[in-house]
């Protein structure tokens, strides 16, 4: 077991495409560490130099005491779960296991110990004769799974694993992931798109963009505060619902728009140092679906925002409320880069109400809020989070200055 | 209605089949029947003897030198020319080390691939010229490389020592036969998923060991076809030796081969009932020969 450290690591493809730009990590010693991040943001590049499939540009990455740039993937005693699984078609379930403790020219009962017993970890036994051909896909991953525990490496290194399995199966296996690591305790780095993946796994998360590391910290704290607007809206689901406010004092702080105002907690102030230079200016404010009620069932103490509900998704154990506030869309190269995501991966972002913007409010099952109907809604505003109009960072955000600073850098 | 639809399906078959007939099948039925004959080829005179030509090839030490010849063509032309082809296909698809990806060809992959093919679009005869002048002992271009390269000693008369000459024509089998094999595999390399190859390295397995263990297996299929196809060339290989040796299939029968002897019998001594016979007899080695390595080289078939 190690700790994967990575060291201003830039990884520039042949042609000019900067794929990983000046990313610096470390990896604790028995850590499950996700990167996640939109498609082309260079998280399975980063992993594919970790494992050594890509070289690296720049930088330096260690895994335990050694630096491993130069290092052949066989050397750096790693093991890879692939995206597709890449288990050889022409060996069955055995061999596939076997084959890279074969190479290593490890003696033949010590082989049959350990496929034996990660077959029997994974209730593969009964599957050790079959080729992969006949094996369900989630059979197949196990294998796969199977293939990296037998080599018993110092880290694992897992490419999207769970994203060619069906939704259920997906959510099942993502369980025996998490257990499998319990027990193990191997050093695991594991990429994937999907947020709630990440969120799971992960004991720290990695979020990305364009190959430059955004945020990396415990899945609670990314949601709780995240470093700037890319991360509040790409983390969490649904997202995060963005407004560009004026921050004012009459009574005492609050925010003023679309009609609507909302009081901001004194602490709130004190707490995020420098938000009290943005009195009189306008900032960006951040709203989690989750920090809504439905006033009837709340808190009396939270603030309240009336509007119209114009669609409802009932998931049974709560509601989802879409509606519209009368405020044009958050324009920011962050917010776009997220719709850009979504459009991709999804068939297309609902289309825009003229000058609105969409906002979703998760509410308790109780409440009866039908479409069309008016809404009293509560805010919990001691979540309210504010992010300045022109960098998008969070105000107040202790790494804020940090993700500052190697911005201008760069430019 | 119905009547009519009969007459329709009969009237779609009848050409081809007719043609066919015609065309394939009568020519077969006639060779074995020629086969059984005296035929001399000149007149409509023939006698019909049995099987006495076989009988003649049976103990005919020239056919026997010749199917020799074959045998030899057969046993190493598929084997060079296939061991070749695989090596230059897994080097232009996973031999590269260097530079971005860890599983990619040598550079100039995509250059190689084009010059490999150059032979395949020369005919066989411009091929059997093209080896007569390298080959040839005062001016080739072959001995001459060997001087500038201060290995005259090993200079020789290529297709004039009988003992080299076979070798020769060899040598020119493989080299036109190679390119064709090496986009054949190339493609099949390429159909093999990527991450195969990256799982095989993170194995640990070495160039010798990713061939040995996951790329032939998987090419498995394609070698087969190779096989066959080069097995049918090595016993035939008439158009070269015909055009590019002394005699042809000389010096002192050193190259003659089964088709040469073939033709010699027919079209020089006018023996076209035991020419025939040479043929049947080759008809039945080479079907033989194609189901023989099918069988021998079956595996289960590879699904993704």
């Amino acid at each position: 077991m190690a700790q994967i450290v990575l060291d201003s690591v830039d990884k520039v493809f042949p042609g000019g495409v900067t794929a990983v730009d000046n990313l610096s990590l470390g990896i604790n010693d028995g850590e499950f560490m996700v990167f996640v991040g939109p498609s082309g943001c260079g998280k399975s590049t980063a992993l594919r130099m970790i494992a050594g499939l890509e070289d690296i540009s720049r930088g330096a990455i260690t895994i335990g005491e050694r630096v491993v740039n130069d290092l052949p993937p066989k050397d750096r005693d790693i093991a890879m779960v692939f995206q597709n699984y890449a288990l050889y078609p022409h060996m069955t379930v055995e061999q596939n296991l076997a084959f890279g403790l074969q190479l290593r020219k490890m003696p033949k009962s010590e082989i049959k110990r350990r496929v034996g017993e990660a077959a029997k970890m994974l209730g593969l036994e009964q599957y050790l004769g079959r080729k992969p051909a006949a094996l369900s896909g989630g059979q197949r991953q196990r294998v796969a799974m199977g293939r990296a525990i037998v080599r018993e490496p110092q880290a694992f290194l897992m490419d999207e694993p769970l994203s060619n399995l069906d939704a259920k199966l997906r959510v099942s296996m993502r369980a025996s992931l998490a257990q499998l690591h319990e027990r193990l305790g191997v050093t695991t780095v594991y990429v994937t798109h999907d947020q709630i993946e990440a969120m799971t796994l992960g004991d720290r998360v990695a979020v990305l963009r364009e190959g430059k590391l955004q945020q990396v910290d415990t899945p609670q704290n990314l949601f709780d505060s995240p470093v700037n607007l890319f991360v509040a809206g790409f983390i969490g689901s649904p997202a995060m619902n963005f407004v560009e406010a004026e921050l004012v004092r009459e009574d005492g702080p609050a925010v003023a728009f679309a009609g609507q105002k909302l009081p901001v907690p004194e602490e709130s102030i004190t707490a995020k140092e420098g938000l009290d230079s943005y009195f009189g200016r306008r900032v960006i404010v951040g709203i989690r679906p989750s920090d809504f009620e439905d006033g009837t069932l709340a808190d009396s103490g939270w603030a309240r925002m009336s509007v119209t509900a114009d669609v409802t998704e009932e998931l049974g154990s709560e509601i989802n409320v879409i509606f519209m506030i009368d405020a044009p869309p958050v324009e920011h190269k962050d917010t776009s880069d997220l719709a850009h995501d979504v459009a991709d991966e999804e068939e297309a972002a609902i289309p825009l109400a003229g000058n609105q913007s969409i906002w979703t409010a998760r509410v308790n099952a109780r409440s009866r809020v039908r479409p069309g109907e008016r809404i009293n809604l509560a805010v919990d505003t001691r979540n309210l989070h504010f992010f300045d109009t022109d960098s998008g960072l969070a105000i107040g955000h202790p790494e804020a200055a940090q993700v500052a600073a190697a911005a201008t850098a760069e430019a | 209605m119905r009547h009519g639809k009969y007459r329709f399906i009969v009237g779609f078959l009848v050409p081809p089949l007719l043609l066919y007939g015609i065309f394939v099948l009568s020519p077969y039925a006639q060779t074995f029947y020629i086969a059984l004959t005296d035929w001399r080829g000149l007149s409509a005179e023939l006698n019909f003897i049995g099987l006495e030509n076989f009988a003649e090839l049976v103990r005919d030490g020239a056919f026997w030198n010749a199917l020799r010849h074959n045998g030899l063509l057969l046993v190493i032309v598929p084997a060079v020319t296939i061991a070749l082809a695989l090596f230059f296909a897994s080097m232009l698809n996973l031999g590269g080390r260097r530079g971005g990806s860890a599983v990619q060809g040598v550079r100039g992959a995509e250059f190689y691939k084009v010059v490999y093919f150059f032979p395949q679009v020369l005919s066989i005869a411009v091929i059997a010229i093209l080896w007569q002048f390298v080959y040839n002992p005062r001016s080739g271009l072959l001995n001459g490389v060997l001087d500038v390269l201060g290995l005259g000693f090993l200079r020789a008369t290529w297709l004039g020592d009988p003992s080299l000459a076979l070798w020769a024509v060899m040598a020119v089998l493989v080299w036109s036969g190679v390119g064709f094999y090496v986009v054949l595999f190339n493609a099949a390399i390429q159909a093999i998923p990527r991450d195969l190859f990256e799982a095989a390295l993170l194995d640990g397995a070495g160039r010798l060991a990713t061939f040995r263990r996951v790329t032939l297996p998987l090419l498995w299929d394609s070698v087969q076809v190779a096989f066959v196809y080069l097995g049918i060339i090595a016993l035939d290989a008439f158009a070269l030796v015909q055009i590019m040796t002394f005699g042809p299939g000389g010096p002192d029968d050193s190259t003659m081969v089964t088709g040469l002897y073939l033709y010699k019998n027919a079209f020089e001594y006018a023996r076209f009932g035991y020419a025939t016979a040479i043929g049947v007899a080759m008809f039945f080695l080479t079907l033989s020969l194609a189901v023989l390595t099918l069988r021998v080289t079956r595996r289960e078939r590879v699904e993704y």
